[in-house]
């Protein structure tokens, strides 16, 4: 066995790391100005308290519900578009649709794990005020901003779940005679498929939130109104939005994971 | 015979989980389509556009001018000055990253064996109370709402009480990533291998003591893990935040687009992308660490 002093661990050394950089990000901020700004502490006291209760008049329940409804539509848009570009992108990234000996195979995941690296490198707001100044202010344009890094990250764990499946079944299939076409639909497919689905559930319920935010450009939904809310100081209101959307969350958190629970049996 | 019933009751078992995966399938399936109807019909959608001639001479026009071949002037990303002057902002948004990680690592560490279910019930080998069940549903709370608030909500609410710069975007940043690292890790204590734990109990060790030796050890590498791997997420977020919290690049981006000053965009994305890059490979590397002992 090696000898290495025990003071000197890896995970030490990493821990040591990880708090000099701590301390570095903590000097980075600019302490000598005023922390919290004038009439901070008298708008933050007002937020807490407008909690008790938040706005619950029948008026704004309804204006929230359309938010939330809204919110949840773009959301199932935005992952729709991501799994109808990212599915045939994974497969093509994964290699498995040519032959091992095949000159394209190689170049062509290269590409596509560089197209989908790309698409999910930048953040779906940043798609979307890009979008907004190209095509103009539109819910397609939403829509679009919200697909592509999606696409980008299904893409990308579609491909790898297709790489990791057994060879057995695969192998037998290509004996056959069965085209690359057949051996993707009857072999691959199926094996990943409950993987396929549960990831791309979780990632649903990350999109409702991404669509929350969409509201920066000008989409409709929870995160203009709440917007709205707050550029008129209603915070009761900011809360009874927060509410819908925690709300929102949670539920289809527990439908994710009734989903993931069930197809990992 | 028992064994032909135990596979009868799996395969049941079986039927029921994939039956309810086909019910979510087609539930969701009747809600693409209402969503379809409810964003495409109005007509005002955007997406007839789409197939306008006009439309791709826009983005034809857009991305020229990203470029810079459009206009006379020399590119920003071919001036040094612009460089240097896009690099502090990129530094501050690393620095409003780095802390983000910290508060979100710090407010985690605190309250994440709280939020273990074997520990406040006493699988772990500790003592159930009350104040440990009381905690137990105070922390879970307070990370299903840090994690159902986006970061740039946010951040539009801390804005409201903290002056502008680093601060406040890390804050939101924090905070919606104390409730995702906090969560994911009270998941692992978990499913933590109760023996260590309960045979330190044997032993009289004290709740701390099953803390520091027997929880720890086996948590910890999970809890950096988790972190490294939610700092490549929070790279790419920073940006936004900054839309509103005024730190770093994101301001910068808002500000340039909103003056036409297309190439000075292109040179911030750049920034961002070699970012984005940067800390995937630094998080990778610094993950290999975490597993290799």
């Amino acid at each position: 066995m090696k000898f290495r002093p025990a003071i000197l661990t890896r995970h030490r050394v990493l821990l040591l790391f990880l708090v000099l950089v701590f301390a570095w990000s903590i000097f980075s901020v600019n302490w000598s100005g005023p922390i919290i700004h004038t009439g901070g502490r008298s708008s933050f006291l007002k937020l807490w308290w407008s909690l008790f209760p938040p706005d619950l008049t029948l008026d704004f329940l309804w204006i929230a519900s359309q938010a939330t409804w809204t919110t949840f539509t773009f959301a199932v848009m935005g992952i729709v578009l991501a799994i109808t570009l990212g599915l045939p992108m994974g497969v093509i990234a994964s290699g498995i649709l040519f032959e091992r000996s095949s000159v394209k195979r190689v170049p062509l995941i290269i590409v596509f794990r560089g197209l989908l690296a790309g698409m999910r490198a930048v953040h779906e707001l940043v798609w979307a005020v890009v979008l907004v100044v190209a095509i103009g202010l539109s819910p397609v344009a939403g829509i679009i901003a919200l697909g592509i890094p999606y696409a980008g990250i299904l893409g990308r764990i579609y491909a790898e779940l297709l790489q990791s499946t057994p060879r057995a079944p695969i192998d037998a299939l290509s004996q056959t005679g069965a085209s690359q076409l057949k051996i993707l639909f009857y072999g691959y497919i199926p094996a990943v498929l409950p993987d396929m689905l549960s990831y791309t559930f979780y990632r649903f319920e990350c999109s409702i939130r991404a669509a929350a935010i969409l509201s920066f450009i000008g989409i409709q939904g929870l995160g203009y109104q709440i917007q709205l809310s707050l550029h008129d100081l209603m915070f009761d209101q900011v809360w009874t939005l927060l509410l819908f959307l925690i709300l929102l969350i949670v539920l289809v958190d527990l439908w994710s994971t009734r989903i993931r629970r069930s197809l990992l049996v | 015979m028992r064994k032909f019933a135990s596979i009868l009751i799996t395969s049941n078992n079986t039927l029921r989980h994939m039956s309810f995966a086909k019910g979510s399938l087609f539930l969701f399936g009747i809600f693409i389509i209402v969503s379809w109807i409810f964003i495409f019909l109005p007509g005002d959608s955007g997406f007839v556009e789409l197939f306008r001639l006009e439309t791709w001479t826009n983005i034809k026009i857009f991305i020229l001018r990203l470029t810079g071949t459009e206009s006379d002037l020399t590119p920003a990303f071919f001036q040094v000055d612009r460089w240097i002057a896009t690099s502090k902002l990129a530094y501050q948004t690393l620095a409003m990253s780095i802390l983000a990680m910290a508060i979100a690592g710090i407010g985690a560490f605190l309250t994440m064996v709280w939020a273990a279910r074997n520990v406040s019930n006493g699988d772990l080998g500790g003592v159930p109370s009350r104040f440990g069940q009381l905690m137990y549903y105070l922390v879970r709370a307070n990370y299903v709402v840090s994690r159902a608030v986006p970061e740039l909500v946010w951040a539009m609410i801390i804005v409201f009480f903290l002056s502008p710069g680093i601060l406040p975007g890390a804050l939101a940043l924090g905070l919606h990533n104390l409730g995702i690292v906090g969560r994911l890790t009270a998941e692992v204590i978990e499913n933590l291998d109760p023996a260590p734990s309960v045979s330190l109990r044997s032993a009289g060790a004290s709740n701390s003591h099953i803390l520091i030796y027997g929880i720890m050890p086996q948590a910890m590498p999970h809890f950096i893990t988790y972190l490294l791997y939610r700092w490549e997420v929070v790279i790419r977020t920073t940006v936004v935040v900054g839309f509103v919290s005024a730190g770093g690049l994101g301001r910068e981006f808002i500000l340039r687009l909103n003056w036409f000053h297309y190439t000075d965009v292109t040179l911030i994305l750049i920034w961002y992308l070699l970012m984005v890059i940067g800390v995937d490979l630094l998080s990778s590397w610094l993950r290999k660490i975490v597993d290799a002992d």
